[in-house]
Parts: structure tokens; sequence; C-alpha cells
């Protein structure tokens, strides 16, 4: 921690952003899809910080509600994405040979892809839920994870520990879960974090072109595709969330700086 | 003795496939442990002792292979066990201690947590009864301060230390036979005697067999019932301590002893 404004710097960002989504009933009203007729495209005020929007709905209310759609879709999606990537990754590495090339060409195959347009056609056919776009997001981002881990363990298994733990009569999965896995998560971690700053502006994105979040649930994506209307008018309604979607990359981004520098 | 050695290995061959080119490491090795002895595999490097070893419990890199021979232990033919029994035996039956200690330790665990790991790997405790057990171990291979230890990780202590560590967490299952492949090269002289005089006091009271590795003859006379000698893959030379190294039937055993007594170590 010492030495490190990067790691500092960043979790101090995302540990305010946090607390705000968790008490943001208490922060401000609790209906973010409030609609006030008398309070159309107000400028920044005392009583509206951040302005409202056409429909007179405050928002900094549907900012701070936005962003706890966001980070969670941000965390989770990154955790499902580095779940299947470490099972396949340590799959590939541990057993090598067919199951390798059958995992990581699986993998090249997706990187491949342009991820953006995959998860379009994805949504195309599926109900564009919250669940659906973590499912989605997750499953198209585990290959870097998986990449990573399998780096990992092709050195690490040639350790002279992991010989040591079969000979004490470890199984193979007691060997990659314990042994392995955990010796191998220092640079999954960094990638992590940068993968929840890649999830969040994938939501975003998406909801930005309405295939993301549906409203009247509030995403940044989606405060954004209203600004859009309105920008000639209501400068507010696009800066806002944009600075909300700025600070919260660049915090998750210095604190995997930060963790680089630990780590390695 | 009439009973059945504990260990037997007959004609056992070792190859390596070294990208289409076959490579013999072990020639026909043939020789037994019995209970409660201790017996020494001795050789200059690259002789097979070590492949030997790991041949015993299946050990070995996935480029070798046996490709004859036998090795039953304790009435059970290894070469035909299942996976399942081959890791139910290892750490259980067989154990090892090797020659880097620090590097065959995992380094993002504590001492503690790696004992009271392999003892829940082989017996049913709570993790609480594990930890316990951890302790005494570590106060069964002399360790001062048996608390501070297992809460450590392998790089915060010295190379005697970790070796102690290890010979703990080997036998913390009481295995029949101990393989201990140069447990103290690694090692400076007074740790070196330190743990030697470790093992086989170990030995005494808990009664397992040993068979150690080494290319060391002075270690092997003073601690060995038996001596295997190997030279390039063959089992060159084997009887009682004393008879071999009073008569050597090999040539090579003969140079190696003439070497120890030109310098005056034997």
């Amino acid at each position: 921690m010492k030495r490190n404004p990067y790691l500092k710097i960043g979790l101090t960002i995302i540990g305010l952003l946090m607390l705000i989504t968790l008490f943001a009933p208490w922060l401000r009203s609790a209906d973010p899809a409030q609609i006030d007729a008398a309070q159309l495209l107000m400028p920044p005020s005392s009583a509206h910080p951040f302005g409202t929007d056409q429909l007179g709905r405050d928002l900094l209310t549907r900012i701070i509600y936005g962003a706890r759609i966001s980070l969670s879709i941000g965390f989770i999606a990154m955790g499902i994405a580095v779940a299947v990537g470490i099972l396949l990754g340590s799959l590939a590495g541990f057993y090598g040979r067919l199951v390798d090339t059958l995992i990581m060409r699986c993998a090249d195959v997706m990187l491949c892809f342009p991820t953006f347009f995959l998860i379009l056609a994805v949504v195309a056919f599926l109900e564009p839920s919250i669940f659906n776009i973590m499912a989605i997001i997750g499953l198209t981002s585990w290959m870097g994870p998986a990449r990573l881990i399998r780096g990992e363990i092709l050195s690490l298994k040639e350790r002279e520990f992991i010989q040591a733990e079969r000979a004490l009569g470890a199984s193979d999965a007691r060997i990659i879960l314990r042994h392995l896995v955990p010796n191998a998560l220092g640079p999954v971690l960094v990638n992590a974090t940068l993968g929840i700053s890649a999830a969040i502006l994938l939501e975003t994105g998406l909801s930005f072109l309405g295939l993301g979040v549906q409203p009247p649930v509030p995403s940044w994506g989606n405060i954004l595709i209203e600004a859009k209307s309105t920008l000639g008018v209501a400068w507010w309604i696009m800066i806002f969330p944009g600075l909300a979607i700025l600070v919260t990359i660049l915090g998750f981004n210095f604190i995997a700086e930060g963790l680089k520098k630990i780590i390695g | 003795m009439s009973e059945q050695p504990l260990l037997e290995i007959t004609d056992l061959r070792v190859t390596f496939d070294l990208e289409g080119r076959r490579l013999t490491a072990v020639d026909g090795a043939q020789f037994s442990v019995a209970r409660n002895e201790t017996a020494v595999l001795a050789g200059e490097s690259g002789s097979g002792k070590t492949i030997t070893a790991l041949a015993i419990s299946r050990l070995l890199p996935p480029n070798a292979a046996i490709s004859s021979g036998s090795i039953r232990f304790n009435g059970h033919d290894i070469l035909r066990m299942s996976q399942e029994e081959l890791t139910g035996m290892r750490g259980k039956e067989i154990a090892y201690i090797f020659q880097e200690p620090v590097s065959f330790l995992n380094p993002v665990f504590t001492i503690g947590d790696q004992i009271a790991e392999t003892i829940v790997l082989h017996q049913r405790v709570a993790p609480q009864q594990a930890r316990r057990q951890a302790a005494q171990l570590l106060e069964q291979v002399r360790i001062p301060d048996p608390q501070r230890v297992l809460a450590s990780y392998p790089h915060q202590l010295s190379g005697g230390m970790n070796q102690r560590a290890f010979i703990a967490m080997s036998l913390a299952c009481q295995p029949r036979l101990l393989v201990a492949d140069e447990p103290t090269t690694s090692l400076d002289v007074t740790i070196e005697r330190e743990i030697l005089d470790l093992l086989m006091e170990l030995k005494k009271s808990l009664g397992f067999s040993l068979l150690f590795i080494t290319h060391n003859l002075a270690i092997a006379r003073k601690i060995s019932d038996r001596v295997i000698i190997m030279f390039q893959g063959k089992v060159v030379d084997q009887g009682a301590t004393d008879t071999v190294f009073r008569c050597p039937r090999h040539h090579h055993t003969r140079e190696l002893i003439q070497a120890y007594e030109k310098i005056g170590k034997l």
C-alpha cells in the first residue's frame, strides 16, 4: 500500500462509488423514475445538482441508481469470465495435448470475433434483461483470463512442489485447485480488474444502442441515449453520466495499475 | 530373514522418449528393501538413482515409461495399480523427501497449512485436529518454535528448517517406506549431520524403512544397513554395507571407494 498512489486513488474512487450506490435510497429519493412535469430539462441547481431530464426526473438519482446496475454488471460479468477462464485455462495448461489444443483453439476463435458485434448478435435473439447481459458479457470475455492462467500453469506445473504434492498423494483436482490456481492468480487479478471496466463499457455501449438495460431501469448507457435527443438544449444530461463512466473506468484502471506494481 | 521384503524391485527398466530417440535410464535394476531397514542407493549423478526412486510410486515425468520389470510393495504390484490406488498410497504408504526443500514447498501457503493439508488428505480428521497434529509433528522433528514455524511461509525459513518441516509433512501419515532423495545435499555440513541424526532417530522411534539416495559414500557407509551401487542405469553391486565396502565386486564400486579414500573421507 505504501508508495502506491495508483492503488490508493483507485481504491478511494471505487470505494466511494460503492458506498454511494449502497446507500442510494438514503442519499436521494428512492425512486429514480419519479416524473415531475413542472421540472422538465432544468439545469443543475441546488435541488437537482445534476439537473433534470426531459421527463423531469432527477439526473443525480438516475446516475446513482445507474451505478448500481453498471457496477453489478461489471463485477458479475467479470466474475463469470474469471471463473470460466480459470476452469478452462487450468484444464488446458495442466493436461496439455488434445485438451489444450481444443480449449485454446476455441479461445482463439472467440478472440477473432469482434466481441461487441458477437454480443449484439446474441442479444438480438435473447431478451435484453440485466441477467442476460451479465451472462453474455461474462461468456464472451473468458479468453483473457484463460490464456493467462494457462501460461502460468504451464510453468508452475513443472515446479518441484507440484511433484512433491503428487508424492504426498494429492489428486489432479487437488493439485490444480489448491496448488496451481492460487499460485497463478496474481496476473489474473490485474486482468480481471481491467476486465471489470471493459465490461462496464460494454454494458454502456449496449444500453446506448438500446440492446442493454431497458428503460425505465436507469443505466449509464441508457441515460446517454436520452441525452442524445436533447443535446442542443441540455448539455448536463450528457456530461454527468459521461463523467461517471470516465471516473469509474479510471478508478478500476488505477487499481489494476497498482496491483500490477505489487504483483510484478 | 524369511519374511518378504517391504519393497522388491525386479528387472526394472525405465526408458525416456526424447522426441523419437529412446534412452534407457534404468536398465534392469534389481534390489529389495526389508522392513525397518536403511538401504542406501548410491552412485554418481546420471546413474539412474532418482529415476529408480521416482518409479517406485510411479512419479516419473510424462515422457518416461517403465518398459519392463516389476515393483512389489508390501504385497501389492505397483505397476498394476489404478490411479486412485496410487494417490491413496502415495504419502500414506510411501513418502518422499527431496533435495531442495524450499522449492518442494508451496510458496503461497504456510508450513502449517501444508502439513495439515497432507494429514487431511489421508486421514479423516477435522481441520482443527490436523492443525494440532501438525504442531506435534514439528516438535517431533525438533523444531524449537513450532507455533512460529506453523505460521511461516517457506521463504521465511532456513534450508534446514524447511527440510525439517518437509520431513514432518512426509511422516505425517506414518508411511512404511520413506524415500529420501539426496535430502542433505543442499545443506551445509553441520545441518546435514543434524538432519541425518534426526532421520535415524525418527526411523528408530516410528519404525519405517528408509531408502536413502546419495552420491556421498561417506554418508552411505555411516547410515546404511545395505548399499546398492548404481552405474549407468544398472545395479552393479549390492549387499550388506560392510561387505560391499570391504570387498567390492564391481570395478566401479572399487573406483568410487578409492576416490573417497584418496581424499581421506572414508
